[in-house]
């Protein structure tokens, strides 16, 4: 049902960890994204660019959420690990991928969730209730294993998504009952939906906007 | 006052990297912040009795900023620690900080170069480049803003100290960020463009796309619930048919 052998399995869980700490822990130097993150994925499964087109839709889905101060928001790093591996690995199929969105969108809100819970368990392992003030060296070794819970977290998440997008895909692609043109147009539409979404958050920039569609429609006129 | 030596500072820069390893909801990163910034009290107050554990106890305590410019924060503050400036003054000074440091990080980071260089990624895969070109250009572009901050963060903040805040006043952050939305929007353009365009061709895929594109551009980030509950319906209904093989007779 897992359509990768047992060392992908590991290095995706491995990568999983460091997807997750990334995103607000260590570095966030946004190998978190979901398109980074799918591809590496794809990458580990032997089919980077599979595991990029599942990163596109994921990362399309993200870009209007804003990571504000203590905002609850969707994680989308650790479900794209777990999307890009086995859409990777799995019949390129548009119904393929939009059951590994689908499944991979609900992982986020899970994602989210436990984050909420690794910073509600953050102040028992940071704080010295009821004791003397934390020493230096104590400091340090409680911040760490605080990285080292995180890690911990994506490597849960990954394995969980990893299982259910697995067992999604095997079980309701099957069922798919629409054909392949549906799911690859509304997958299609919804990139470019959610694309234009991100003109308001970015200031509403009518004639840039204007003059980018028109440099894209010269662009596929020329390459068609 | 002598400055702090270098490899303190370089310590202190790649702490930076972790200051939100121990968010939590009681201190948010004022833990992360005392990590960060103990390399310069060790150096400050080394091995006199109590001084330095009073130091690192004085700092835990609620502080928030935005990652990348958390380094302002600390290199101010360790300046501070260094001049010998009253604990009160400095927690004055940190309350001041954080709020200013949260709100510019916020709207320069997140608001605008981050989808910048998410959405000069998308484009390139649209074109079709190799998925490898767009995620290093992504990686590349946003990183080459995200590390400078970070560098130049700190070295303001051990530089001005107290006068930071006047500092980041005189920092032309406006047209930054004007430049890099502008450039955003055109990529907005360009990409929706080269995804909806192909489908074109496609008769049924005319009236999804224009009303996907339509939601996107009126509704904004509502657009994303709305999708994705078009994307539940259109699946339930798929697996409806599947299983009962409803209108396929």
């Amino acid at each position: 049902m897992i359509p990768f052998d047992g060392p992908a399995v590991l290095l995706l869980i491995l990568l999983g960890g460091a997807v997750a700490v990334d995103g607000t822990s260590f570095g966030q130097f946004m190998i978190s994204r979901p398109l980074v993150a799918a591809s590496l994925a794809g990458l580990v499964v032997g089919r980077p660019m599979q595991g990029a087109l599942i990163g596109v839709v994921l990362e399309a889905f993200q870009l209007t959420i804003l990571p504000v101060g203590a905002a609850k928001y969707p994680e989308g790093g650790p479900a794209a690990v777990a999307a890009g591996a086995v859409y990777a690995a799995s019949d390129p199929a548009s119904s393929t991928a939009l059951i590994c969105v689908l499944i991979a969108l609900g992982l986020e809100v899970v994602g989210g969730e436990s984050v909420r819970y690794l910073r509600q368990g953050n102040v028992y392992i940071i704080s010295a209730r009821g004791t003397d003030p934390l020493t230096p060296r104590q400091l340090e070794r409680r911040h760490l294993a605080a990285i080292g819970l995180d890690y911990l977290r994506g490597t849960v998440l990954v394995t969980i998504g990893i299982i259910a997008i697995s067992v999604g895909v095997s079980t309701l692609v099957p069922l798919w009952g629409l054909g392949e043109r549906v799911p690859h147009i509304l997958i299609t539409a919804m990139v470019a939906g959610l694309l234009a979404s991100t003109f308001r958050i970015l200031g509403s920039h009518t004639w840039m906007t204007a003059l980018g569609a028109a440099a894209g429609l010269a662009f596929l006129l020329l390459t068609a | 006052m002598k400055p702090l030596p270098r490899r303190v500072y370089n310590r202190m820069l790649l702490r930076s990297l972790s200051v939100q390893g121990s968010w939590n909801y009681e201190t948010l990163i004022g833990t992360g912040f005392v990590y960060t910034l103990l390399p310069a009290l060790r150096t400050i107050y080394g091995t006199r009795e109590g001084r330095l554990e009073a130091a690192v106890a004085r700092h835990i305590e609620l502080f928030n900023s935005h990652p990348y410019l958390a380094t302002v924060a600390v290199g101010a503050v360790s300046r501070l620690e260094a001049e010998g400036v009253e604990p009160a003054v400095v927690q004055r000074f940190k309350t001041a900080l954080r709020g200013a440091l949260g709100a510019m990080g916020d709207r320069l980071v997140w608001s605008a170069w981050r989808p910048m260089s998410i959405l000069l990624a998308l484009l390139l895969i649209l074109m079709g480049t190799a998925w490898w070109v767009a995620v290093v250009t992504f990686l590349a572009v946003y990183n080459a803003m995200h590390l400078t901050i970070r560098a130049l963060g700190l070295r303001l903040g051990t530089q001005a100290g107290l006068e930071v805040g006047r500092k980041l006043r005189d920092i032309p952050l406006q047209p930054i960020i004007e430049r890099s939305s502008q450039l955003a929007c055109f990529l907005v353009g360009a990409s929706v463009m080269l995804a909806a365009v192909p489908l074109a061709r496609d008769p049924i895929a005319l009236v999804p796309t224009a009303v996907a594109i339509g939601a996107g551009f009126a509704l904004g980030a509502r657009a994303r619930t709305a999708l994705i509950g078009s994307l539940v319906i259109v699946t339930v209904l798929a697996l409806f048919i599947g299983l009962t093989g409803y209108g396929t007779e």
